[in-house]
């Protein structure tokens, strides 16, 4: 079979798709360059969409799209590729570049294979629009701005801006939180904590000397603002005429009532986050050491554990029992958890009152200890029994 | 007449929930772009949004725009998103943020 071959464009895009199942790996390259082909040339959205999910097992494949300062995706040419040169274009090899950083960081990290976990395609779209001052994720891709150059600069410039959006589409295939009040402003957080352990995994940062900012990069120099948010410190990440105050919250005493519409940022999604976020940075640097380990991987489960109407409290609650699962009761991980949502106003459900008021994790009593250990014991008994069970079964069948 | 423009959402949405709608005032503008702006919201207000261009999972940090144009004692409330976004409304937009004194809109 003649390699670069296309597929003639008058084969259904349905076909095509079909096609992408195909045994046949020239087969399915074939289609899919025709796909995008055809995609380019007619503007078919619904074409790409097809790409997206029937071509899902692709180990996180990369392709940018230029929209040459257009605002329809579909117009957008192909800049490159997994397979192709790098491109003269800074913008395109940053957000290729930000992709490559994410998708290992969550292979390696969390062992999480792309967005989905069964290797979905990363797609990106760069200059979308005149001065357009955003990033954002589309449900599907994403697309970055070059910002006006006066308050802005180009988004692409952000890796932690780049996994915040990727994490949007971790979200949606994990709890699905939603995109409105607290659900949301944990979607936002989950993104935010997310896109800083990218950032300080790429450069081997631990938790004390990372910036814990988000998006310092996207201002202009001479705006005068450290960043979007900081986690570290919220409320504290830009102060002047132009800006005005950043109004994240770090405590609920401080939390910001808004309405949820578009014009209250569908109930302060992107303000009351300064809550989870102080929690999540005060965890790492309660646990100490790199803010990938256990902090990420605590909230990391969780993120899965949780529902698309998880509220504050539950996450914190379930932050805490997953602490206790990873790395078992009592743990100076579970402690540091525990201080973490306290210090920002979040009294967790579980814990015995007399513990509530430990303030620094502390090594457990004797009597505790094998509280926990009896306990551990127990959920490793019951696990054995489900995989002794599993077999059994699995023995079983192959026998009949 | 005058034709304001308020940005929501968006990566930075803590920062455009504080600002004040950009306005362009017609009185300040010349005649060829008084015209101007009166077709482009003449043809935004007969356009509906275009089809949402995502399909699986929702926008997250997209930013959504309202436009509001005050004309001979009646005014008109215009309201698209980034995803869900025809031309028309797409030029509107570009024009008033071309136009505008405030850069950070």
């Amino acid at each position: 079979m003649a390699k670069n071959r296309r597929l003639g464009c008058i084969t259904p895009p349905h076909l095509l798709a079909k096609l992408l199942e195909s045994s046949d790996e020239e087969v399915r390259r074939a289609a899919m360059s025709t796909l995008l082909d055809t995609s380019r040339l007619r503007g078919e959205r619904a074409v790409r969409a097809s790409v997206m999910r029937t071509a899902a097992p692709a180990q996180g494949r990369r392709t940018i799209f230029d929209c040459q300062n257009g605002t329809i995706l579909a117009a957008a040419v192909l800049a490159r590729s997994e397979d192709g040169d790098a491109s003269a274009d800074p913008s395109v090899n940053q957000a290729f570049d930000g992709f490559g950083t994410t998708r290992q960081f969550y292979l390696d990290v969390l062992n999480r294979n792309s967005i989905d976990d069964q290797g979905m395609r990363l797609q990106g779209y760069v200059h979308r629009g005149v001065r357009y001052n955003n990033a954002f994720w589309d449900g599907l891709e994403m697309v970055f701005g070059d910002g006006d150059g006066i308050v802005f600069t180009d988004f692409t410039r952000s890796l932690d801006v780049i996994a915040h959006e990727l994490t949007h589409g971790v979200t949606d295939f994990t709890s699905g939180f939603g995109y409105h009040n607290q659900s949301g402003a944990l979607n936002e957080s989950l993104s935010d904590a997310m896109g800083s352990i990218v950032k300080q995994w790429s450069l081997g940062q631990t938790a004390e000397d990372a910036d814990w900012l988000i998006g310092a990069e996207v201002f202009t120099p001479e705006i005068g603002a450290d960043a979007l948010r900081s986690m570290k410190a919220p409320g504290g990440a830009y102060d002047n005429e132009l800006l005005g105050k950043d109004p994240q919250p770090a405590h609920m005493d401080q939390f910001v009532v808004l309405p949820d519409t578009d014009e209250g940022d569908n109930g302060g999604v992107h303000i009351n986050s300064g809550i989870p976020n102080k929690a999540f940075y005060l965890t790492a640097i309660g646990i100490g050491g790199y803010a990938w380990e256990a902090p990420g991987h605590i909230w990391y489960e969780s993120l899965r554990a949780s529902s698309a109407t998880t509220v504050f409290q539950e996450f914190a609650d379930t932050t805490y029992a997953k602490a206790a699962e990873l790395y078992g009761a009592h743990s100076a991980e579970q402690q540091a958890v525990q201080a973490a949502w306290r210090d920002v106003g979040i009294t967790l459900s579980q814990v015995p009152a007399a513990d509530q008021s430990t303030c620094e994790p502390s090594a457990p009593t004797d009597g505790s200890s094998m509280e926990a250990l009896t306990r551990q014991i127990a959920v490793l008994s019951t696990q054995i029994e489900t995989l002794t069970s599993d077999i059994q079964a699995l023995a079983g069948r192959a026998g009949g | 007449m005058k034709v304001s423009l308020a940005v929501h959402g968006g990566l930075a949405a803590a920062i455009h929930l504080r600002r004040p709608p950009l306005v362009v005032d017609t009185a300040a503008l010349s005649g060829n772009e008084t015209r101007e702006l009166a077709e482009l919201v003449a043809a935004a207000k007969d356009s509906p949004p275009g089809a949402e261009e995502r399909r699986q999972g929702a926008a997250r940090d997209a930013m959504s725009y309202t436009i509001t144009v005050e004309d001979g004692g009646t005014s008109a409330i215009l309201h698209q998103s980034d995803t869900r976004m025809s031309p028309e409304f797409t030029s509107l937009l570009g024009w008033l943020q071309q136009h505008s004194p405030d850069a950070a809109n």
